[in-house]
């Protein structure tokens, strides 16, 4: 394998990175808003998150950026194989995030809640000072998860054009007839991004770990 | 006794006026009036399931009662002046910073160490200066003993160390009125009486607590008035010295023969 087949899957994997990380930031608070949304019981839009969440786990993600890659330019809205990717990566993630968040909150103790509630504080100041410092903690292990398993979905998005790690490794292989080396650095790339991934996340639980102590 | 002085009287705190309560077809509470007067401590007696900790827990909203009013210091909670509009979110909220509440599961956020519990609200809620709040906590963790636990979390403290923890945490707020809802009833019997001391020092130095126990020595040595409830309703209410050497109900005499055997 030339240098230069080195670089287009360096390439790929900033690809995979850059669009992974917009899906994560796309997908992590949109799950956050539509888990609140299932826990409040909001009506009206409570089943609709339901429906949301039932039909994205249930839709491939190659099936999903090509839905939205043909379907959105036919209402009008100009939407590049970036911006679809992106989109497909965060709305599934969404899904799967908003259920890790609801079951944190349905954990939750009420009694914890009762005695902000009788110290007078808004239902916003709950949430933001008593409930999230200690949410985002007992949530993290699940959402990273979520999140490697994003990267590994991610190969899906080059069903639009997009040449991520796994696209630029096929590339290579049909360009050599040797497809097994860029494959093994692909897998290598994946597994480095993966352990990154949890890498921080225990260094997250070890930073803030002792203030979310179990009740 | 006068009953429904209310807002006329400025020196009652707390003036509840015929509340109802019902879950489904269970009627927890049957039409009950209280008050409580500055400075004074009541105690709410009663066996369970007469409804003493769902009064308690309309006093500040918790629970919204049915029918009837619940007056602090002359201003109605729960619903604006008149009485037909509830009070909005934020305005409930206010109403609720005016009363302290310590529970009987303590209930202490376990992510704040035990200083960091006692100023959240006044800092986040009432809204007064950082440095003005520690200084208090820190004085209101000496008095109940716990300047060393300052900068412990919650999960470190004994049962009796956490409710004296949540007994300066609703100080902290500078309530008008503290309401206790069996507060010793979930420690172990040799922790009681180190809460029950920090409440008779609160009660002897002038706070005005609304307080549900089965601590019936606490109620008996400190209380000004003691409150019988059975099945939703008031069924006497007096002195404690009359309260518990002569009762004038029979229900009175029943319970007294079951919880002050000894």
């Amino acid at each position: 394998m030339t240098t230069a087949a080195f670089l287009s899957l360096l390439q790929g994997a900033g690809v995979t990175l850059v669009l992974s990380g917009a899906g994560i930031a796309l997908g992590v608070p949109l799950g956050l808003l539509l888990g609140l949304i299932r826990w409040g019981r909001v009506p009206v839009l409570s089943p609709i998150v339901m429906v949301y969440v039932s039909l994205l786990r249930s839709t491939p993600a190659v099936t999903l950026c090509l839905l939205i890659f043909f379907a959105i330019p036919t209402m009008g809205i100009d939407i590049g194989p970036w911006t679809a990717s992106v989109l497909t990566l965060g709305l599934n993630t969404a899904a799967f995030n908003c259920e890790i968040w609801r079951s944190g909150l349905n954990n939750f103790s009420p009694d914890q809640l009762e005695a902000a509630r009788s110290f007078g504080m808004t239902p916003a100041l709950r949430f933001r000072r008593i409930i999230f410092p200690q949410l985002w903690r007992a949530c993290l292990p699940g959402l990273v998860n979520e999140m490697t398993l994003l990267i590994k979905s991610s190969p899906a998005i080059a069903v639009v054009g997009v040449v991520e790690i796994t696209r630029a490794a096929t590339r290579i292989g049909a360009q050599t007839y040797d497809p097994l080396p860029p494959m093994l650095v692909a897998t290598g790339i994946y597994i480095v991004l993966i352990v990154v991934f949890v890498g921080l996340q225990r260094l997250t639980e070890r930073l803030y770990g002792q203030a979310g102590a179990a009740a | 006794m006068v009953e429904h002085v209310g807002s006329t009287n400025p020196e009652c705190v707390l003036d509840i006026r015929g509340l109802t309560k019902s879950f489904g077809t269970n009627v927890v509470l049957d039409g009950v009036s209280l008050t409580v007067e500055r400075g004074k401590t009541v105690c709410l007696l009663g066996p369970s399931g007469s409804g003493k900790s769902t009064l308690l827990r309309c006093v500040n909203f918790l629970e919204k009662p049915d029918q009837g009013s619940i007056y602090l210091s002359g201003r109605r909670i729960g619903m604006r002046e008149g009485g037909v509009i509830p009070m909005s979110t934020s305005e409930l909220a206010q109403a609720r910073a005016r009363i302290g509440m310590v529970f009987q599961h303590f209930n202490l956020w376990p992510h704040l160490t035990v200083l960091q519990n006692l100023i959240e609200a006044p800092i986040h809620v009432q809204r007064r200066s950082r440095d003005e709040v520690v200084a208090e906590a820190e004085m209101l963790l000496e008095r109940v003993g716990l300047t060393d636990k300052k900068d412990v979390f919650p999960n470190r403290l004994s049962g009796g160390q956490k409710q004296r923890v949540g007994i300066a945490r609703a100080l902290a707020m500078k309530p008008e009125l503290l309401l206790f809802d069996e507060p010793t009833s979930a420690l172990d019997p040799e922790l009681v009486g180190e809460v029950v001391a920090v409440m008779k020092t609160l009660a002897e130095g002038g706070s005005t607590m609304l307080v549900v126990t089965h601590e019936m020595g606490f109620a008996r040595e400190t209380a000004n008035e003691v409150v019988l409830m059975d099945g939703g309703r008031v069924v006497e209410k007096g002195q404690p010295s009359e309260f518990f050497t002569n009762p004038k109900t029979d229900r009175a005499r029943q319970f007294l023969q079951r919880y002050v055997s000894a």
